[in-house]
């Protein structure tokens, strides 16, 4: 089949090389966005150098493709630059507000367009290798290590589910495939996950 | 189950990402009418974005922020000509105008800018602020696959292959796609055999809204895209201002 658009990210050598992941701290990214709102070109330079390889690293997972996931971060701080005075620190952190952004935008750009994405063979390899990170960007540590310990009590399957979907942007029929059940099952594990986590995190 | 899970269950599945494209719309619009709903979505975002911490952050290409500005720059320009029904209001709204079409013009000089503002408080505004706009469709990082450039004030367009080539039994279809269009990209046209389209294309589009839009050309069975939605693969471009020498300030 003659894909002349496809892209596949393997083999291809990226053209920026991994960060060093830096907390900035929360009160200053919003205090950024607050700039951004004001139209503060400096500040979205400054929200832009500090956030950015992170909406990168989180799209191109769900997309596995870098030269679209980039768009998608392009369309990701047009948003950020026109929603700044949106954001509401008492609601939510900078990050969980920017990355909400990024991932809404990586995946409504995935269902439309699936084809696009090739998953990568390591993909479940990448997944059981997970290791919490030492310091949050995004919530405090203790948010951290609540959603942890409610996501090992979840049975392994269901927790796969999770990730799968969250993070690297499975849909139902993925899911189903991969798990060798219809999608209406998945649906139903996703469900009964998703309430025990919430339990879980409200107890 | 109550309604009230349901509609939980929709949220959770909205912020996890398995809902298909339709269910997505969908919800991204009820929401907005729908405050439980927008309050169910908005808790799980906090209850599942730390699960992103595992992510490793990638650093983007150092061009992706210069793009990202000129689309700024394009964004925050006022219509060329959109104060002349307005020059009565206020000299000072006409000003900032003024200069900040001016700014445009000159995007990639802007701390210069700053610094002729008063200069140019006294220069005439240029009649007309540059209008031309080039989108470069890449189908991966090095070689540009198509340009499309744009003149805005008479809303013609050419579009230009560059590594592009035709295929046996597929057309390339072109594509808008913008906010107020709504979620689904329009067709521009199917591509000839010599991968044009006619110049008029764009003539029923707002400049304001070509500036936002996004373009995308994708590979489709032979006369375009049965289904009147892009089916094959697409890439896709926005426009970006190319600074229009002959209406810079010569001062």
């Amino acid at each position: 089949m003659s894909e002349p658009f496809s892209s596949p990210t393997t083999g291809r050598a990226p053209s920026g090389a991994e960060s060093p992941s830096i907390p900035v701290p929360p009160d200053q990214l919003s205090q950024l966005i607050k700039g951004v709102a004001a139209k503060d070109r400096s500040a979205f330079a400054a929200l832009y150098e500090a956030t950015a390889p992170k909406l990168l690293g989180t799209i191109i997972r769900i997309l596995n493709n870098r030269g679209w996931a980039e768009e998608v971060v392009h369309d990701t701080y047009i948003k950020i630059w026109r929603k700044a005075d949106q954001f509401d620190a008492s609601k939510a952190s900078a990050m969980t507000w920017m990355i909400t952004i990024a991932r809404n935008g990586a995946i409504d750009e995935l269902r439309k367009q699936p084809a696009n994405r090739k998953a990568p063979e390591d993909e479940l390899e990448q997944l059981a290798s997970k290791e919490p990170n030492a310091q949050s960007q995004v919530e405090d540590q203790q948010t951290v290590n609540q959603l942890n310990l409610c996501l090992e009590e979840l049975e392994k399957d269901r927790r796969d589910m999770v990730r799968l979907a969250y993070l690297n942007g499975w849909s139902r029929a993925d899911l189903a495939t991969h798990f060798d059940q219809p999608v209406n099952t998945v649906k139903t594990w996703l469900h009964r996950a998703l309430k025990q986590l919430k339990g879980c995190l409200t107890s | 189950m109550t309604d009230r899970d349901d509609l939980d269950m929709l949220a959770a599945e909205f912020v996890l990402g398995t809902l298909d494209a339709r269910e997505r719309a969908t919800v991204a619009a009820r929401r907005k009418s729908e405050s439980d709903l927008d309050e169910m979505i908005t808790a799980w975002e906090q209850r599942l974005t730390t699960l992103t911490d595992e992510v490793m952050p990638v650093t983007p290409a150092p061009e992706l922020y210069q793009r990202i500005e000129q689309h700024i720059d394009a964004l925050d320009t006022p219509r060329a000509g959109a104060n002349t029904d307005s020059d009565d209001k206020s000299n000072v709204i006409a000003l900032h105008k003024r200069l900040r079409r001016w700014q445009w013009s000159t995007a990639l000089a802007s701390a210069a800018a700053m610094v002729l503002v008063a200069v140019l408080a006294f220069q005439p505004a240029p009649e007309q602020g540059p209008q031309s706009f080039v989108a470069v469709f890449q189908q991966n990082d090095q070689q540009p696959a198509f340009m499309l450039s744009v003149d805005l004030t008479n809303r013609q367009m050419q579009i230009r292959p560059v590594t592009a080539e035709p295929m046996q039994g597929k057309s390339y279809q072109m594509w808008i796609k913008a906010d107020s269009l709504g979620p689904n990209p329009r067709s521009l046209g199917v591509l000839n055999d010599n991968l044009k389209l006619e110049r008029a294309a764009l003539r029923d589009y707002d400049p304001e809204l070509l500036k936002e839009a996004t373009f995308g050309i994708s590979v489709e069975p032979e006369g375009g895209s049965p289904t009147g939605q892009p089916t094959g693969p697409a890439i896709h471009g926005y426009l970006y201002p190319i600074a229009d020498e002959g209406s810079q300030p010569s001062h």
